[in-house]
């Protein structure tokens, strides 16, 4: 079987990444809209 | 605001059921023997690949209706779909490449297919351009409204280019004519998070729409205040 566990390491850390990061943008930026 | 509560939960929650299905494709779903650990970044690779393409069919669809009504909210969630669709297309275009890498050697190839969703990622960024560049919301909605009908129109060439052009990308196993062509255990863990990514589209799309409304009252609070102070 070939030995390439560390790509796929990379692939599942970088979806949780984009997916938390962008999830944290809109929370943000709703925070912002919201201020007075 | 209420939507943005609803949107923001059910983020939370498919953000945690995405933790679930880590556990399950790592944990507890087989090893194919041919490509190895690699093989698993396909439980995200192609949920995050079918809601690019969904993502771009909804803006052209609420584009159409938006033509013939005018109604505010479809142009609103074209939008939100649209930005939405631009993750979820960025997810495409970085795992592809971490699994191509060790499974065909090479990071990047011009393949149809791989041309036709870079192609899709393009005309995403072009239609948040186009938004962002033109100040006038009637003009802005009409002109994205056609981008994202042409965007649209590209989407069948995606799916339908390993049958119509000869391709390095592997043949669909699941969404093809007949039964899937995958083991019980592995297609349980892609339908999961097929799951997963619809309920991460629909949190983040209620989220970014709730926002596009709030500005968009926000705006018309403070135009009705500028021509209050005005007269």
């Amino acid at each position: 079987m070939p030995e390439n566990g560390n790509y796929m390491i990379a692939a599942y850390i970088l979806v949780g990444v984009i997916l938390v990061g962008y999830a944290v943008s809109l929370y943000l930026r709703a925070r912002r809209s919201l201020r007075p | 605001m209420r939507m943005l509560r609803v949107g923001r939960w059910i983020t939370a929650i498919g953000l945690v059921l995405l933790a679930g299905v880590y556990v399950r494709a790592l944990s507890f779903t087989p090893i194919e023997q041919s490509q190895g650990l690699a093989q698993k970044i396909f439980y995200l690779h192609v949920p995050a690949a079918i809601w690019a393409e969904m993502a771009m069919i909804l803006v052209g669809l609420s584009s159409i209706f938006y033509l013939f009504t005018k109604d505010p909210r479809l142009d609103r969630f074209a939008a939100s779909s649209a930005e939405v669709g631009t993750i979820f297309c960025a997810i495409v275009l970085t795992t592809g490449p971490i699994w191509g890498k060790p499974i065909w050697g090479t990071w990047w190839t011009w393949d149809a297919r791989l041309t036709f969703t870079l192609f899709l990622f393009l005309l995403y960024v072009g239609y948040l351009l186009l938004r962002g560049a033109v100040p006038d919301p009637a003009m802005r909605a009409r002109y994205s409204a056609v981008l994202g009908i042409c965007g649209m129109c590209e989407v069948p060439f995606i799916h339908l280019s390993v049958y119509m052009f000869p391709t390095l990308h592997p043949m669909p196993i699941v969404l093809q004519p007949g039964r899937p062509k995958l083991p019980g255990s592995m297609l349980t863990t892609w339908l999961l998070s097929l799951g997963v990514f619809t309920l991460l589209y629909v949190g983040f799309v209620v989220q970014r729409y709730a926002l596009s409304y709030l500005r968009e009252q926000l705006e018309a609070v403070g135009e009705g205040g500028a021509g209050g102070g005005h007269a």
